[in-house]
């Protein structure tokens, strides 16, 4: 079982965007990795945004992953995980409607995780990710969520400080999910514009010190 | 409320002021909650155009503290001034009350806030604002059984407010209790026949319940929600969705597959009629159109 979980920036900022940007509802995501996994590490190279509105109810849930899993094919990556945050501040706990939407995007991967948005440790963005990750434990007829270590961030300490930055430019403002997109198809679901953003905030960090 | 994402721009650049004065119009109109958006254009309007406003400007000092509120701790002193202005220009005002209820309830002063609204209950019944605050307290201590009986109890009285309904259908769908969320939405559709949001909910649920009967139901409302709103995108997936189900559940005649095919195809023609129309990128269509041939039926 993988148990090291590694986000890009770009991830970490599109995550992160989505939960400030909808700070009075749930939020939630499907986490994308490359095709050809390395089965040591599981390495979230990006997201994509689903809803901030009916986080529950099923046909477009439907709808958006058959989008996604469209996209993700055209691209050389898979969906590999789900990412979910509680509408109220204090539940930082899996769900039940986190958990079954999580099972069901895990089922047809053999490696996955559920990320669950710590919203308390959103005060503390420059000293630690707000994240619980989850592992799959399958049986033969369900799946049980374990916790995991807390995975690790492109360029470490250096891509912490990303965080804080994106709350000060306001760049989770521009952030589009699934609902933004199906209220006016013409914004993008993929966010070409924060990718660039969060590309300039990368290269001006030394690469020798990417870990 | 539903809307696009923003600009990462400040929001009163390059506004004049009747842009600014009927933004915030807007968003109070239609209860619009970005709040950091109307904390900004709020305080600006109040420091450079308070004469401007006129009476207007007591409507946005409410408002501004509303919206305040959610940005504190950084925003109480912007909270303070707001009370203690209306308070002058208003005293005794119910209204007012309200706003020093909200402040304490983000203090997490439920006791207090709770005997506040409860005497402003008292002093007068018809108002309906303390109520639902008594829900939301209930909310942000993850009392959810507690929020639903308050808010029935409060709907068996007030049966005309309409975002009560829809605030007990949301907490039913949280609790997976799809029933009682549907009860809710039919409320509301006898309220208001004609809106397809309303209708694209009721069919959003029936559709989650799932089951050939449901799934029958869940296809008509979306249907009706497409028709009283062709550019319902949600609407239209839905019928898509539900109808490709309806053509391979169970055992069907020849007949009544082929109609729900048709459905499906001309719910897919529609889609792709509306992405064209909006002009998206060239790849989207591409991707967009293998998709729905992978919802539709086979």
């Amino acid at each position: 079982m993988t148990e090291e979980v590694q986000l890009s920036l770009r991830a970490y900022a599109k995550i992160l965007s989505h939960a400030v940007q909808n700070p009075y509802t749930a939020v939630n995501g499907v986490l994308l990795s490359p095709e050809d996994e390395d089965k040591e590490r599981l390495d979230v190279v990006d997201v994509v945004p689903l809803f901030h509105y009916n986080t529950s109810l099923s046909p477009m849930l439907t709808v958006a992953l058959t989008q996604i899993e469209e996209y993700a094919t055209n691209r050389s990556l898979r969906i590999a995980g789900y990412y979910h945050g509680n509408e109220h501040h204090d539940d930082n706990e899996v769900g039940f409607v986190a958990a079954r939407i999580a099972d069901k995007i895990v089922e047809n991967c053999e490696t996955g995780c559920l990320l669950i948005i710590n919203n308390t440790l959103l005060n503390h963005l420059a000293t630690e990710l707000p994240f619980r990750v989850f592992h799959p434990i399958r049986s033969t007829d369900r799946i049980d969520w374990k916790e995991g270590d807390k995975p690790r961030l492109q360029f470490g300490e250096r891509g912490l400080a990303r965080g804080p930055e994106i709350m000060k430019t306001h760049l989770y403002r521009s952030l589009v999910d699934m609902d933004h997109h199906y209220d006016n198809v013409r914004c993008s679901w993929d966010n070409g514009a924060l990718n660039e953003a969060v590309k300039l905030f990368s290269e001006s960090l030394p690469v020798s010190q990417e870990e | 409320m539903l809307r696009d994402p923003e600009t990462v721009h400040p929001v009163n650049e390059n506004k004049t002021w009747p842009d600014i004065r009927d933004t915030l119009r807007e968003w109070r109109k239609d209860h619009v909650r970005c709040s950091e958006r109307i904390v900004e254009l709020g305080e600006y309007a109040l420091t450079h155009y308070s004469s401007n406003l006129g009476n207007e400007k007591w409507a946005v000092y409410e408002q501004l503290c509303v919206a305040a509120l959610d940005l504190c701790p950084s925003k109480m002193q912007v909270v303070n001034r707001c009370i203690q202005k209306l308070a002058e220009q208003f005293p005794s005002s119910l209204r007012v009350s309200m706003l020093e209820g909200l402040r304490l309830e983000y203090l997490k002063k439920w006791e207090e806030a709770l005997e506040m609204y409860n005497s402003m209950i008292e002093y007068e019944p018809t108002f309906p604002a303390p109520y639902k605050r008594k829900v939301a307290i209930f909310k942000a201590q993850g009392k959810i059984a507690d929020a639903v009986s308050e808010l029935n109890t409060f709907l068996d009285t007030f049966s005309c407010e309409h975002e009560s309904w829809l605030e007990l259908a949301d907490l039913y769908i949280g609790q997976q209790s799809y029933k009682q969320a549907l009860f809710c939405v039919e409320e509301l559709l006898l309220q208001y026949p004609h809106n397809h949001l309303y209708h694209q909910r009721y069919a959003d649920i029936l559709h989650t319940l799932g089951g050939k009967e449901n799934l029958e139901a869940s296809c008509k409302y979306y249907c009706k929600a497409a028709e009283l709103n062709p550019s319902n995108v949600r609407a239209l997936y839905g019928v898509l969705m539900s109808s490709s189900a309806l053509a391979s559940i169970g055992k069907v005649s020849a007949k009544v597959k082929s109609d729900h095919q048709t459905l499906a195809a001309w719910a897919a023609d529609m889609i792709e009629e509306h992405y064209k129309a909006e002009r998206v990128d060239k790849s989207v269509m591409l991707e967009t159109v293998s998709v729905l041939d992978k919802l539709s039926p086979k």
